[in-house]
């Protein structure tokens, strides 16, 4: 388990990565905090020529809350997002979907950024963006700054639309406004820390008189990418949220879909999960909306 | 929490049973530890292996010229060469025809086996390299299945041996037919435990350099295995006394695994071949893939036969053990649970056919209880299926059938003789501990809200002191009955006391052991007594500390050392006052007269006098103040009868398990959330280690019964060949356990002390699955397959409860 042999240099800037990944074309490759990358150069699964370190750009470390968005660099750590405060208030779904992320260990070195291009089907992050419609910078020298919505990002499993020469730096999400927010995240794996069999996350606005206002949700690990199903919900949009509702729209959105199957759970279990992971995320996250409506009266 | 009651008759411990900082965790946890890794010798080269990608094919050719190209790698070496100047490895039953060198001669026979050594100046190197070696294999059939391996129409894994099957033979013990034909009741039931083993940090190191001057061949090895300095010696040609093994490395666990015989083999022909020390330290990937450290991989019948009562007459238990692509010591874990098949009860006649079967997989090696508690996974699943059959209560039908204190020493049907016990109050003690009518009412209470809840129970023995009988009785060629132990024992010339034991420790605490019962018997500071390990060309005899016999054999051995001290400075005292041993009396290393306390002499002077004054030292006494003390096991020595009958160890642990558990409906998920263990493995001489193994023992019975398998694929690849996928639990999984003690002294040893390095894991699956399928009862299904998987108690959670909420009559 000795990575082949590749070529390390470190970026002091966002410029310098897409001026090495530029000359270096689809041999380089981008580290952080490098949790999944290292185990699969390990395992010699990937074998980079090129090795780029973005983990010191302090520019891609930046965590910004605005009243409207925030926007969170490319390498800001996964337990600093755990434990920012301003964030936490603005997003509390980023921190509730951290818990499940690997461990305390991983999580220190873990970047946002990495998970995302990573593309794990079931990892956490990228349904949470995928979810609340994040957009996605990515820079290159050659064209520049684009931004990609999330539901566009993820194309298949471990692949994205990101070009070799492209360097994922900021994520922008939108905070709902309003109050009566809630969100919740919920997962099953086999061990706490392990790629979930699968996820859900929803995130729920109530009017003052506890009616939906607006609903998000999505499942992960049961398809070849996250899976945005929030048009299932749609029907609670100006309802009363019960749990006959709750279930209904799981049902739907579970016989939807055609979940892979592999040596941990089978595609019949799978959706099972699904529907069950629907009915708790859309039940907790209800809950919390109405708590948040009760503090503010 | 322990009892303090310990003590040998009158006289209580001084040391023994006391809760005391151990001796060699510090340096463990302070990361001071030297491991086979840390050996650094100059000119050192590293191995890398090539694997094979199929279950079963014959080697074409092997084209190292790249490799060999690539600057830095010294050599690229096949199994035709190691054929040739090296001699087959061990096998523990007579298969002749089943040869296995440590890498594949002609034919691969599982995916992952070694094909090619590849040695080079760094292990990256030789890793790069390995990718350059062009194998060309021509695909044979193969066997996955064990139940097809058996067939006579199923590929041979081995072509120059008759059949799959390594072993086969039924024994039976007592008029069994008989017996099952009068019972009023019977019961059948097949239980499988999955292909899981022991995954320790470490994974096999070792580093070998021959010295051209002396003729010697070093070994540092990450082992725990007996007799592994004498199989090194023969598979690579060279006299016993040519072969030193540094038993001083630290070992990163092992728990029955860390043999590694191969691994030596291969790396001791490379350093003597190339003139340079070499070492290989298997990655996580070749460890787990053709690393031959996968455990036992059984299909279990048994049949019960039993009153109305409950009370057990018969039992039969067929065993179809799949062992992998080649033997070893591997069919014999199927043996060792001879002296112990019929479990604490009092079964008065037992069949028992065990058949060991070659598949195209990674090779089986020992693990923890070698094959015990698959065993007692298999017994007490049939005694629950009795309970329910009878609609008995679970614990009371065990209480009719525990073998009674007042019954031992007890003979069981296939010849072991059960040295003490008091099991009944063992398993009171786990009840109440685990406050058992309060589980009942959680159950319930569980239960009519709707929840799947449910109570394990296991009783389980746990055989101890390695008197490992099922060689001579698995194979008739074989007539070794010595398992011995020794220790040496020395006080220098500044008074200090340095033990010496003669294997590696592989985490068992064997200096706390050591010093603490040498400290015992000289009456001195056991923090001031230094334990060493003698390398295997100055060791005396030993049998390593397997089958938890180290507390019993080396803990014996290193007392007779010091006790043959004690002797010495007392005969030296003697002669010094002048008055007969009978008249004085030993304190704390003085030694005086009993009627005159002032006529003594301390034990710096005895010391003194014994290293330095000839002149009165008393005739006949050797100088200097040093004893050795070499043992065989006790009830060792035996051979089997005609029908298979043999004392197997000779002490026997006693462990209750109680489990209290919930299934997440909706997602197959349980959750355990009681644990309590009653123990009794005699007198503990540190309570606190066998604590430690106890709960490690759990947490791996954890891993066993709900999450460990080496899956493999019907193409015959293995599934599980990371930690991705070969699911250890983790301090997430592994819930807050509890132990309760109990205490009755073996009468065979020195301190009453048994066995306990395999304590927990005997009888946690077992309990475990008890408690799972008690939770399913209400739903009238079960499980019957280790590990319980995720989906598999989901698919069984699925099922609407039975009207009466109880499960209907199998």
């Amino acid at each position: 388990m000795k990575p082949a042999p590749f070529e390390y240099l470190r970026a002091a800037s966002v410029e310098e990565a897409c001026a090495l990944l530029a000359a270096h074309g689809p041999d380089a490759k981008l580290i952080a905090g490098g949790q999944s990358l290292v185990p699969m150069m390990a395992m010699r699964l990937v074998r980079p020529a090129w090795l780029i370190d973005v983990g010191d750009i302090d520019a891609l470390a930046q965590i910004s809350i605005e009243p409207d968005t925030v926007t969170l660099g490319a390498c800001a750590r996964q337990y600093v997002l755990a434990a920012h405060g301003g964030l936490g208030a603005a997003l509390p779904i980023i921190a509730q979907a951290l818990i499940w992320v690997g461990h305390e260990q991983t999580r220190n070195r873990g970047t946002l950024g990495g998970s995302l291009v990573h593309a794990d089907p079931s990892a956490e992050l990228p349904l949470v963006a995928v979810m609340l419609d994040a957009r996605i910078g990515l820079q290159s020298r050659a064209r520049g700054r684009r931004v990609v919505s999330a539901r566009e990002f993820f194309t298949g499993p471990m692949s994205t639309v990101i070009e070799a020469d492209e360097c994922l730096v900021e994520v922008r999400l939108d905070q709902w406004s309003g109050q009566g927010l809630g969100s919740a995240f919920d997962e099953v794996a086999i061990r706490h820390g392990d790629f979930a069999l699968a996820s859900g996350c929803a995130q729920i606005a109530l009017d003052p008189d506890g009616r939906v206002r607006r609903v998000a949700l999505a499942l992960g690990g049961v398809a070849g990418v996250p899976l945005d199903v929030s048009g299932y919900a749609a029907s609670l949009v100006g309802q009363f949220i019960d749990d006959t509702a709750t279930e209904a729209i799981a049902r739907s959105v579970a016989a939807a879909l055609d979940p892979p199957a592999d040596l941990h759970a089978s595609s019949e279990y799978r959706r099972a999960l699904a529907l069950t992971l629907c009915v708790r995320v859309l039940r907790t996250a209800t809950a919390r909306a109405r708590a948040s409506l009760t503090e503010v009266a | 929490m322990s009892d303090s009651s310990q003590s040998m008759g009158a006289k209580p411990f001084r040391y023994v049973g006391t809760h005391r900082r151990t001796r060699e965790d510090p340096r463990f946890v302070t990361g001071r530890g030297r491991y086979a890794a840390d050996v650094h010798l100059p000119g050192m080269k590293h191995v890398a292996l090539v694997a094979s990608p199929y279950p079963s094919a014959r080697i074409v050719s092997i084209d190292a010229r790249a490799a060999l190209a690539l600057p830095g790698v010294v050599a690229v070496v096949a199994g035709a060469e190691l054929a040739q100047y090296t001699d087959f490895l061990y096998v523990g039953v007579d298969a002749p025809g089943v040869k296995r060198y440590p890498l594949a001669v002609d034919v691969v026979r599982y995916a992952g086996e070694w094909v090619a050594a590849v040695v080079a100046d760094s292990r990256a190197l030789a890793e790069d390299a390995a990718e350059l070696v062009d194998v060309t294999y021509d695909p044979l059939p193969f066997v996955i299945d064990p139940e097809v391996a058996v067939t006579t129409e199923a590929p041979r894994v081995h072509a120059t041996y008759p059949s799959n099957i390594l072993y086969q033979r039924k024994f039976v013990w007592g008029a069994v037919d008989e017996a099952f034909e009068a019972a009023p009741h019977q019961l059948e039931c097949r239980v499988r435990w999955g292909r899981s083993s022991t995954v320790p940090i470490e994974t096999f190191a070792v580093l070998a350099q021959w010295s051209p001057g002396t003729e010697v061949l070093d070994i540092w090895a990450s082992i725990q295995m007996p007799k592994f300095p004498d199989q090194t010696a023969r598979a690579l040609r060279l006299p016993g006394n040519a072969v030193r093994v540094h038993f001083d490395v630290d070992v990163g666990g092992s728990y029955g695994v860390k043999r590694g015989i191969k691994h030596t083999v291969l790396v001791g022909y490379l350093a003597r071949k190339l003139g340079m020390p070499v070492r290989l330290i298997e990655d996580r990937l070749e460890n787990m893939r053709g690393g031959d450290m996968q455990g036992p991989d059984r299909i279990f019948d048994v049949a019960l036969a039993f009153d109305e009562r409950g009370v057990v007459r018969a039992m039969r238990i067929r065993a179809l053990d799949d062992v992998g692509a080649y033997a070893g010591r591997s069919p014999l874990q199927l043996g060792k649970p001879v002296g112990a098949i019929c479990g604490p009860y009092r079964i008065p006649c037992v069949e028992y056919e065990p058949c060991s079967v070659m598949t195209n997989k990674t090779p089986q090696e020992a693990v923890r209880g070698f094959g015990q508690a698959p065993t007692n996974y298999a017994i007490e699943t049939a005694m629950d299926r009795m309970a329910r059959q009878l609609g008995i209560d679970r614990i009371e039908i065990r209480r009719r059938n525990l073998i009674g204190r007042d019954e031992f020493p007890y003979l069981i049907p296939s010849g072991t003789y059960y040295d003490s016990g008091d099991y009944e109050a063992v398993l009171d003690k786990a009840l109440a501990h685990a406050g058992h009518e309060e589980l009942v009412r959680r159950r319930d209470q569980a239960r009519a809200d709707g929840r799947l809840a449910g109570i394990g129970v296991a009783t389980c023995l746990e055989p101890s002191g390695g008197n490992s009988s099922f060689e001579v009785l698995f194979n008739p060629k074989n007539e070794t009955t010595t398992w011995m132990e020794a220790s040496l024992v020395r006080v220098d010339l500044s008074g200090s006391i340095t033990a010496v034991m003669n294997t590696s420790t592989s985490g068992q605490g064997h200096e706390t052991l050591v010093s603490t019962v040498v400290g015992e018997v000289l009456e001195r500071e056991p923090a001031l007594i230094r334990v060493v390990h003698a390398d295997s060309l100055n060791a005396l005899p030993s049998n390593s500390p397997v089958g938890s016999r180290m507390a019993i054999m080396l803990g014996g051995a290193a007392a007779g050392a010091a006790r043959r001290i004690r002797a010495n400075l007392m005969a030296i005292a003697a002669h010094n006052l002048g008055c007969p041993v009978e008249e004085l009396e030993y304190v704390g290393g003085d030694v005086r007269v009993a009627a005159d306390g002032s006529r003594c002499l301390t034990w710096d002077q005895l010391v003194e006098i014994a290293h330095r004054k000839f002149h009165r030292m008393p005739a006949g006494l050797e100088p200097g103040l040093q004893a050795s003390f070499v043992w065989e096991v006790p009830t060792g020595g035996g051979l089997p009868t005609a029908d298979g009958r043999i004392q197997m160890y000779p002490c026997h642990s006693f462990e209750t398990h109680v489990v209290y558990l919930e299934i997440d409906r909706d997602t197959g998920k349980p959750t355990i959330q009681r644990y309590v263990c009653g123990h009794d493995c005699g007198v503990m001489i540190s309570p606190d280690i066998v604590h430690g193994m106890t709960f490690g023992g759990i947490a791996h019975g954890i891993g066993a019964a709900l999450y460990e398998k080496f899956a493999f694929s019907e193409d015959g690849q293995l599934l599980a060949g990371t930690f991705m996928d070969y699911l250890i639990p983790s301090a997430h999984e592994v819930p807050s356990m509890s132990i309760t003690d109990h205490c009755t002294p073996s009468p065979l040893t020195t301190f009453g002390q048994k066995g306990s390095g395999e304590a927990g894991y005997l009888g946690g699956p077992a309990a475990i699955a008890s408690a799972i399928n008690d939770a399913l009862a209400p739903l009238s299904t079960s499980i019957d397959e280790l590990p319980m998987t995720h989906e598999a108690l989901w698919v069984r959670a699925r099922r609407a409860p039975s009207a009466t909420g109880h499960p209907e009559p199998r």
